[in-house]
């Protein structure tokens, strides 16, 4: 089977949220839950770059490792999917996930968050494909409508790509080979411009 | 692959060329090429310097990219702490069964004469604190191991709702655990003034492995080891419990996993000590438990193991020192009891 | 039909039915067996002497206020904590909308929920200790008094666990618990809800009459 993955190129992305909208509208999730977010580094200065981040479908998941219900699961295709029905909305998912991909639809005293939500690949969850419960919970089950996620269908830069990871390496290598080269004749238009295109050369 | 994933893997490679081609020292007159994914995945990885990064997402540490205590928390719960606990928990209760049956009860004869030991209000504050701590116990040890020990025998869809309960009990009750704690915090801290004494107590590990008796006031050494255990563990316990109570007002997901640390080392570390408090206060000391129960205790019982609370209360005249005749029958009732069993 | 079934059906018919009735004919028994006509001359009005009875019972008599400390904190953590969940928490006042009433009200916040659940979990542990440890009340205590406290206690704590409201097995477990209260409820010690009221008034009126000051 395919291993299903992200990947957000952070030479493209020009954080226009509309990946997050696009989640928000094919999933209609709970108000305040954010299953993807853009995370600008740097923002206004030289080298800044942003990221979309969300759930990233670890293999060795920590989420599911600190879990105490073991509400987590992992698909054929690599993905991790989680059962409301089992969850307890403890938390300890959000401290584990090194993404901060868990979310919580209330945000009440003594820990009353409601059930985990998060990412799901726009694949559901437990229940029957495409029924109404599982929309319901989950959101909207694009992939077994052999639809990939709507997040990367909707990047208008291409940058965030979704799919099988042979696949999306594949692209990846590709980009970065053309990147290495014309990144080789900026090095060589900044020298020949005499911009001090190296800094550890000095003066 | 690691936990995160293939394609982070492809970064790190990435990420790794780069830090390589800045270490080497560059040619003076070269080409440099710039790699502008050095810096930023430095940034996300929170290595060195940290880079300001910003989100329009609300939310705790929402603008961080990758959380580094994570991991942590998960190969302390993962591969310490379910681990070491249990280790602990199971251990105690074997020592203590163990020792029973190497040391079998403390005896004592009844001299029919009581001393008030404790009022109204220490049993009522000591029985709330007993009773909230218990069903906190229970309910945290039910959430810590329900995974590896109830999923199995039950399957994920009855432990779900056990956890569920046991969550919100949890959670509802862990704010009365302060109350009591500071009620019987006030209540006996003038009694649990450490002094020299208790030291020697504990020394000689309270007259356990034979010998006399080591002197004791109101409490004795391991009593007062208890109080102080209580206190300062169960500060930490309430403060970090209420931490995690209130999840949206901590500062970050850093001091969220640092309180679950410290409220499970905290929690298991009492738990075992109570294992022991349970035993002396039952079956390992004859006559104890009546002190908790009824506010007193034998006279007999209090020169036993409290000999100089016994001589105080003897000089304040709560207690006329027993006449030899009285000795003689408290000592022939025990006879003519034990001879009754026999 | 299946237990679930059972406990949300036909047990709270039962239930409801159990205690709307008893409580109107056990409170109907004691208003018709009426008082024994008092052929004093009135001091003082016994009317005044009931409305006193009922206020000035709300405090201990000033004699008995230290002793009764314990009682009169812990007493009103429990009931007032008690009220207040039981007519202003979120999931109750569903509860009356769409099971009894039809209609609801502004529930508390949910911070304030909480906060009379601590209330009366401390308030009623502490009575109930106090009810167990003191050896005067122990030795007053019957069976009748320690059902009662244990089956209120039963109730708050399935209330608890259920608090999440995401399982239906957490919460048909409160729900066969509080059935089970509601049918024991005129037949027990749990009436003082209703009955404080009366004796309070016909002591007070009797002693108004009768020109006590208490």
């Amino acid at each position: 089977m395919a291993r299903l993955k992200f990947y957000c190129d952070a030479e493209r992305c020009i954080e226009c949220n509309g990946c997050i909208t696009a989640c928000k509208n094919e999933n209609d999730v709970p108000w305040g839950v954010n299953r993807r977010r853009v995370v600008t580094i740097k923002d206004g200065e030289q080298g800044e770059r942003s990221l979309s981040v969300a759930c990233m479908h670890c293999s060795d998941a920590p989420c599911a490792a600190v879990c105490p219900v073991d509400c987590f699961y992992t698909t054929e295709d690599g993905l991790v999917l989680h059962d409301k029905d089992i969850c307890i909305g403890c938390g300890y998912c959000f401290y584990a996930c090194p993404f901060g991909a868990p979310q919580f639809p209330q945000d009440g005293a003594f820990a009353s968050r409601g059930k985990m939500d998060k990412c799901t690949f726009c694949a559901g969850g437990p229940e029957e494909n495409g029924s109404s419960a599982e929309y319901k919970k989950y959101g909207r089950n694009r992939l077994a409508e052999g639809k990939l996620p709507l997040c990367a269908e909707m990047c208008a830069t291409k940058a965030l790509l979704a799919g099988d990871a042979n696949v999306l390496a594949d692209i990846y290598r590709e980009r970065v080979i053309y990147r290495a080269s014309s990144s080789l004749r900026r090095g060589v238009d900044l020298q020949k411009q005499n911009l001090g295109g190296n800094p550890g050369a000095g003066s | 692959m690691n936990a995160y994933g293939l394609l982070w893997g492809l970064l790190l490679a990435l990420l790794s060329t780069a830090a390589q081609a800045q270490n080497d020292t560059p040619p003076q007159s070269g080409i440099w090429i710039p790699n502008p994914g050095a810096d930023l995945w430095k940034a996300v990885r929170q290595r060195g310097q940290p880079e300001p990064s910003t989100t329009q997402v609300q939310g705790l540490d929402s603008n961080q990219l990758i959380n580094v205590a994570g991991e942590k928390f998960r190969d302390w719960r993962r591969e310490r702490f379910i681990r070491y606990a249990a280790y602990l928990l199971a251990g105690v209760p074997v020592v203590i069964l163990l020792f029973h049956m190497l040391h079998g009860a403390m005896k004592l004869e009844p001299s029919g004469r009581k001393l008030l030991r404790f009022d109204l209000y220490d049993r009522v504050a000591h029985w709330l604190l007993a009773t909230v701590f218990l069903f906190l116990a229970f309910t945290g040890l039910l959430l810590l191991f329900g995974r590896f020990v109830i999923v199995p025998w039950l399957g994920l869809d009855a432990f779900s709702p056990i956890a569920s309960a046991s969550k919100e009990g949890h959670n509802l009750f862990g704010p009365l655990f302060l109350v009591a704690l500071l009620w019987v915090f006030l209540r006996f801290v003038a009694r649990n003034l450490p002094a020299w004494r208790d030291i020697v107590w504990l020394l000689k590990g309270g007259g356990a492995f034979g010998g006399k008796h080591p002197s004791a006031g109101f409490f004795n050494g391991g009593e007062k080891l208890w109080f102080w255990s209580l206190a300062v563990f169960g500060l930490l316990l309430s403060l970090s419990g209420l931490l995690l109570d209130f999840p949206s007002y901590a500062p970050s997901r850093e001091l969220l996993v640092l309180a679950l640390v410290v409220h499970g080392a905290a929690a298991v570390i009492l738990v075992a000590f109570s294992f022991g408090h349970i035993y002396m206060g039952t079956a390992g000391v004859e006559g104890t438990l009546e002190g908790m129960r009824d506010g007193t205790v034998d006279a007999n019982w209090a020169r036993q193991h409290h000999d100089q609370w016994y001589a105080e209360m003897v000089r304040e005249g709560r207690l006329e020192a027993l006449s030899e005749a009285q000795e003689n029958r408290a000592e022939t009732t025990t006879g003519q009891l034990e001879e009754g069993r026999t | 039909m299946t237990v679930a079934e059972l406990v949300d059906g036909p047990l709270w018919t039962v239930a409801l039915t159990v205690f709307v009735a008893g409580v109107a004919w056990r409170l109907l028994v004691l208003i018709a067996t009426g008082w024994k006509r008092d052929l004093s001359h009135p001091r003082s009005g016994s009317l005044g002497g009931a409305i006193r009875g009922v206020v000035g019972r709300f405090l201990p008599s000033q004699g008995m206020a230290g002793r009764l400390r314990l009682h009169l904190v812990a007493g009103y953590l429990f009931h007032l904590g008690l009220f207040a969940l039981l007519f202003f928490a979120a999931p109750h006042v569903d509860f009356y909308r769409d099971r009894l009433f039809g209609f609801d009200w502004t529930p508390l916040p949910h911070w304030a929920f909480i906060l009379a659940a601590e209330a009366a979990f401390l308030g009623l542990l502490m009575l109930w200790l106090n009810r167990v440890l003191n050896p005067v009340t122990r030795l007053i205590s019957e069976s009748g008094d320690h059902a009662a406290s244990v089956l209120t206690f039963l109730v708050m704590l399935t209330g608890c666990l259920a608090l999440a409201r995401s399982h239906e097995t957490l919460r048909l477990l409160h729900f066969f618990v509080v059935e089970l209260f509601m049918i024991y409820f005129p037949f027990s010690r749990l009436m003082h809800s209703f009955t404080f009221l009366l004796s309070r008034a016909a002591q007070g009126a009797h002693y108004g009459r009768r020109g006590v000051r208490v």
